[in-house]
């Protein structure tokens, strides 16, 4: 019964292309409106590392001064205190909780690359410690992180990226090579494999956004103290503090993130405990100033509280799917005035014996055939859309990709609306009277 | 007019009218907040940042790989400036730390005593060894640039905060009126950064009437900054903003960079931008938005305008009996026409009135949920209009069609 | 009341030209009750719809109450039907989404009375035929002779000069049929003039007089003796 109300579906649209086309067409776009903005949302909001996202956290400490605090006071969400001070920095990574732990800043790195007749290359990268790439699962297409010892004695040596590497070196597989940054040598020890979480969540404080390029060079966080390398992101100093490189370390300005890493997800309380008594010792001290609480967040409350999912995304899928109801409206009145055309085929088909249960089944078949028809054009259309919308900035790009649960949820969104918008005309056609209709009012 | 009747008729068969009138209820709330948005967005993006005249002002962001001591860095500026002088085309040349809506810079606290628990604001801080004033071509609206007199060298690396006092200070107005609410004029107070007993201050010499910070926030904390007249070496960031003469720009700025790059045996790097270049990929995202909706909102308007049409059209093909039974009652072309658009009005109506709850609606959700702003009542009224007109128009061609039923059709059998 | 000379109506399609009426002469006098009468195809429905100004003629004179409609345009043919005709149709032709006080008032409202005149001229055509109590109430709620005798409350309330009557008991049972006919022929005897087409020889009898047409003219002229009304006016 299926194929031949699904052929007499088909050869119903066929006899109006018109309504069908416009029928057709109002439901695709409103798909697919509906769908691009999710797509976006779905992977702006995706959970980079899924696998150990709840066992990974960012510590908040508040280092500030007492002048000026004011624990009731939104505004005290000082976005670069969010970072950490040097001094705090190298307590936790030393006697910290936790199965690992890692810190890390931006830092500009000019490459002078080995064929003079390219000009200096301005990379960006970070300074962190080894344990970043155990603790991120960062896949290494050529050798491998630099060794423990080689960490602690900060030695001059450098991971670099798949596309980084292939600029500089071509396709051939360049550790044990040198490479020269800022003016000083560097082994290179590893060669990242496209290492792109999406959103890129260790450096979303002054980084170049969640959706921003790969780092392009790494180097130890040890090295790039010892060489008074330059921060190349957020940093926040709410005291005064004294000039100079040294100065800046002793400080209590903010400008590294840290990340611990637990066993497991239940640890978390016993993280916090432990984080709780460290502020504690630090406050007895007399270096921690104000009686602030510290915050633990893991990876996917941390993208929360840094709003990485934009208000804009948000409205902009929140109009798409106002923009499906007003299709699904129209598609409700385009059904009726197709069906009500058809009042005397249903009369007819009632004389000859059909139940209304029947009928019920053939015309909302029917809506199912123009469903899948808008599902295929709105997956169409949301490609297009997606493109469009890519080509806005390179981040935009990253973000407007469709993957496969959002293509089978363009075919169930159409189908859905499809068969919601039928219902209606659908019922209204189950009601028409037996009777061979020769005239009408 | 026949009012009543038509009411009435339409009471008993609610179904179409119901979704007419519910696509202008969705499509009003969708477009008065949608073009609410757009012209928030526009209107955010095209705030002047105080740069006069932007299209003939370029920045170059500049970096030595080789880091050298302080005098050798001034000396490195200064030649630096000197070259970008010499450079035919260019009007004036200033070094800075900072640009304003390039998302890069510094910002600092401050308040206008030492003593204040809290400081009176956050503003974004520039200074210069030249007359920022002059090269981004700033309004000064009460006071004075800066002297030659008042300019400090200072060296990051070395220097401490005492040292490091300004001798004299400029503020946007807007600052100035944060800090100091209750004065009318600000030459001559104390601007001092941060707050406490070793809190640093300098005097305002000048009132700028517009400087946006490096990030251009959105709201009033975008307007506050501050320029400090200092030569700072072993500092973050190394600008050059140029201003060139008009028709001049794209040759400027390859000799700029061209005429930097000789300054230095050492390797450098050097970036040559635009600042109307920096203010579009500032805006990217809102101007990006606004397309977006502004296609949303057109296709609102064409959905529900078929939408429309196609109801009225199968109310002409149902009611074609009865329009040729009217027709031979008496009633002329005109009276069949004006029947569908006053129906068609009142169906609007009830539409555009649970249109502009909706839209009320749908914007309280907006502001609470997605910190958007609030929308006036213009937009209700425009968004009315546009629906009534959009409504006469598209069941103009239906309505036409029934006028057009010829009399005869009520003697006809079928 | 009516005339028309030498009328002929022609229907052109791409390939096909049909002569409905050809040659047509028939003249309706003041108060006058005729029928008329022919098979199917023989032009009776058009002669109905010129003579009630719902088409064009192709050619000839058509004079109604001294007027003289050839070249009319559209609108002052609506006027002209809207002033002095009334029409009943074989499927009565109710608008079924009005009340019956509103199907009366459909043809008023053209005629631009104000509301106090509406509501008189409706309560008194529906008490004439006998509907008046059910004034709120819908077609759909009626007998088939009751929703023929609004039909025909509507034809009368704007006071017409000349009733045109399409089958008018073609849809109803003989019971229904007698009242719908002694209706007529009450307001013809008050003086409206009626037109009325039918397939019913028993009725065309009973008129006063018949108009028979055959292949879009014509064909007799037959005038009967006095009609039972005036027998019985004249009763001795």
């Amino acid at each position: 019964m299926f194929s031949y109300y699904f052929k007499l579906g088909v050869r119903s649209l066929r006899r109006n292309p018109a309504l069908t086309a416009l029928m057709v067409l109002t439901l695709a776009v409103g798909v697919a409106a509906s769908v691009s903005t999710l797509t976006i949302l779905h992977i702006m909001s995706s959970n980079p590392i899924p696998q150990k996202s709840e066992r990974l956290f960012a510590p908040v400490i508040d280092n500030g001064p007492l002048e000026g605090y004011n624990p009731a006071d939104p505004d005290n969400r000082n976005s670069s205190n969010e970072q950490m001070s040097y001094i705090d920095t190298m307590n936790l990574l030393k006697n910290g909780y936790g199965e690992r732990r890692t810190a890390l800043y931006g830092i500009g790195a000019p490459i002078e690359p080995p064929r003079k007749d390219m000009g200096v290359i301005s990379a960006q990268g970070i300074a962190t410690t080894r344990d970043f790439f155990a603790m991120f699962d960062v896949p290494f297409l050529y050798g491998q992180a630099w060794s423990e010892a080689e960490d602690k004695a900060g030695a001059d040596v450098a991971v670099l990226s798949s596309a980084m590497a292939e600029k500089l070196f071509g396709a051939a597989n360049p550790v044990g090579q040198r490479v020269r940054i800022a003016q000083q040598d560097y082994q290179i020890v590893g060669v990242l494999n496209n290492y792109r979480p999406r959103p890129k969540f260790f450096r979303l404080v002054g980084g170049p956004g969640a959706f921003g390029q790969e780092e392009e060079v790494m180097l130890p966080l040890s090295t790039a103290i010892r060489h008074e390398t330059p921060h190349n992101g957020s940093m926040s100093c709410s005291s005064n503090r004294e000039a100079g490189w040294q100065g800046l370390l002793r400080s209590e300005c903010t400008w590294l993130q840290f990340f611990f890493e637990t066993k497991s997800a239940s640890e978390r309380g016993q993280l916090q405990s432990w984080l709780n008594n460290y502020a504690d010792d630090q406050r007895k001290l007399g270096r921690l100033k104000r009686n602030a609480p510290n915050r633990l967040y893991d990876v996917m409350e941390w993208l929360e509280y840094r709003k990485v999912v934009g208000n804009d995304s948000r409205l902009a899928a929140w109009l798409a799917f106002g923009f499906l109801a007003l299709c699904l409206v129209n598609t409700i009145g385009l059904l009726l005035a197709k069906f009500s055309v058809r009042a005397s085929e249903v009369g007819i088909r009632r004389a000859l014996g059909a139940s209304r249960a029947e009928i019920f089944q053939q015309f909302l078949t029917e809506t199912a055939v123009v469903g899948l028809a808008g599902g295929l054009l709105g997956l169409l259309l949301a490609f297009g859309a997606l493109a469009i919308i890519g080509m806005q900035s390179k981040e935009m790009q990253v973000v407007a990709h469709m993957d496969l649960p959002m293509l089978a949820l363009t075919f169930v969104l159409a189908l859905l609306a499809a068969v919601l918008a039928g219902l209606i005309p659908t019922w209204r056609a189950c009601k028409i009277t037996p009777a061979i209709q020769l005239k009408s009012q | 007019m026949e009012i009543r009747p038509i009411l009435s008729a339409l009471l008993r068969s609610k179904t179409g009218a119901i979704l007419v009138a519910l696509q202008v209820a969705i499509s009003l709330a969708i477009l008065a907040n949608a073009i609410h948005i757009v012209n928030q967005r526009q209107a955010v993006a095209a705030r002047p940042s105080g740069i006069a005249d932007e299209s003939t002002m370029v920045y170059v962001e500049l970096r030595h790989l080789r880091k050298s001591d302080h005098n050798a860095q001034v000396a490195e500026q200064k030649a630096e400036t000197a070259a970008l002088r010499a450079v035919p085309g260019v009007t004036s040349v200033a070094f800075t730390n900072q640009m304003p809506m390039t998302n890069n810079g510094s910002n600092t606290s401050v308040s206008a005593d030492r003593k204040q628990l809290q400081s009176s604001a956050v503003a974004s801080y520039y200074f210069s060894p030249d007359s920022l004033v002059k090269t981004l071509g700033l309004r000064i609206v009460e006071g004075r640039d800066f002297r030659p007199d008042e300019f400090i060298e200072i060296d990051n690396d070395k220097d401490d905060d005492a040292a490091s006092a300004p001798h004299a200070i400029l503020v946007t107005r807007a600052l100035a009126q944060k800090v100091w609410p209750n004065a009318s004029s600000y030459v001559g107070k104390t601007l001092y950064y941060g707050t406490g007993a070793d809190a640093q201050g300098g005097p305002v010499v000048g009132v700028l009437d517009t400087l946006q910070s490096q990030s251009a926030e959105v709201g009033e904390r975008g307007g506050y900054a501050s320029i400090v007249p200092m030569r700072l070496t072993n500092g973050y960031g190394t600008i050059y903003a140029i201003r060139t003469e008009p028709g001049q720009v794209e040759r400027v700025m390859k000799e700029a960079e061209t005429a930097l790059l000789r300054t230095s045996a050492d390797p450098l790097i050097v970036r040559v931008k635009k600042i109307s270049d920096t203010r579009k990929e500032r805006y990217r995202a809102d101007i990006g938005l606004s397309w977006m909706l502004v296609t949303v909102s057109a296709l609102l308007l064409v959905i529900t305008a078929s939408g429309i049409v196609g109801i009225s059209s199968l109310w002409v093909t149902q009611r074609r009996k009865q329009i040729g039974v009217r027709r031979a009652l008496g009633a002329r072309r005109v009276d069949i026409l004006r029947y569908f658009l006053t129906e068609n009005f009142m169906i609007t109506s009830v539409g555009v009135a649970s249109g502009v709850l909706l839209a009320v609606a749908l914007n309280q959700l907006l502001v609470s949920k997605l910190e958007m702003a609030r929308l006036p009542l213009d937009y209700l009224l425009i968004g009315a209009g546009v629906f009534w007109l959009l409504g006469a128009l598209a069941v103009y061609g239906p309505a036409w069609r029934a006028a057009s039923i010829s009399p005869a059709t009520a003697t006809r059998s079928t | 009341m009516l005339r028309m000379t030498n009328l002929s109506k022609v229907y052109r399609t791409h390939m096909i030209e049909t002569h409905a009426l050809r040659g047509f002469e028939i003249q309706v006098n003041k108060g006058e009750f005729v029928t008329v009468t022919g098979p199917s195809g023989s032009g009776k429905t058009s002669f109905l719809n010129i003579a009630g100004l719902l088409e064009e003629f192709t050619d000839g004179d058509y004079i109604l109450d001294g007027v003289n409609v050839k070249g009319m345009d559209d609108n002052a043919r609506s006027r002209l039907r809207n002033e002095k005709l009334g029409f009943i149709f074989q499927g009565f032709n109710l608008i079924p989404d009005l009340s019956l006080f509103d199907n009366v008032d459909v043809p008023l409202r053209y005629r631009g009375f104000n509301a106090k005149e509406r509501k008189e001229r409706i309560e008194d055509a529906l008490a004439k035929v006998g509907l008046a109590s059910r004034m709120k109430h819908y077609p759909a709620e009626l007998s088939g002779g009751q929703q023929q005798r609004v039909a025909i409350a509507r034809a009368l309330a704007g006071s017409p000069k000349l009733l045109l009557a399409d089958e008018p008991t073609g849809n109803l049972d003989t019971q229904m049929a007698r009242g719908v006919m002694e209706l007529l022929e009450e307001i013809n005897a008050q003086g409206t003039t009626i037109l009325m087409v039918t397939h019913d020889p028993e009725l065309a009898t009973r008129s006063q007089r018949n108009v028979h047409i055959i292949d879009g003219q014509v064909s007799d002229l037959v005038r009967k003796g006095p009609s039972l009304v005036d027998t019985r006016s004249h009763s001795a």
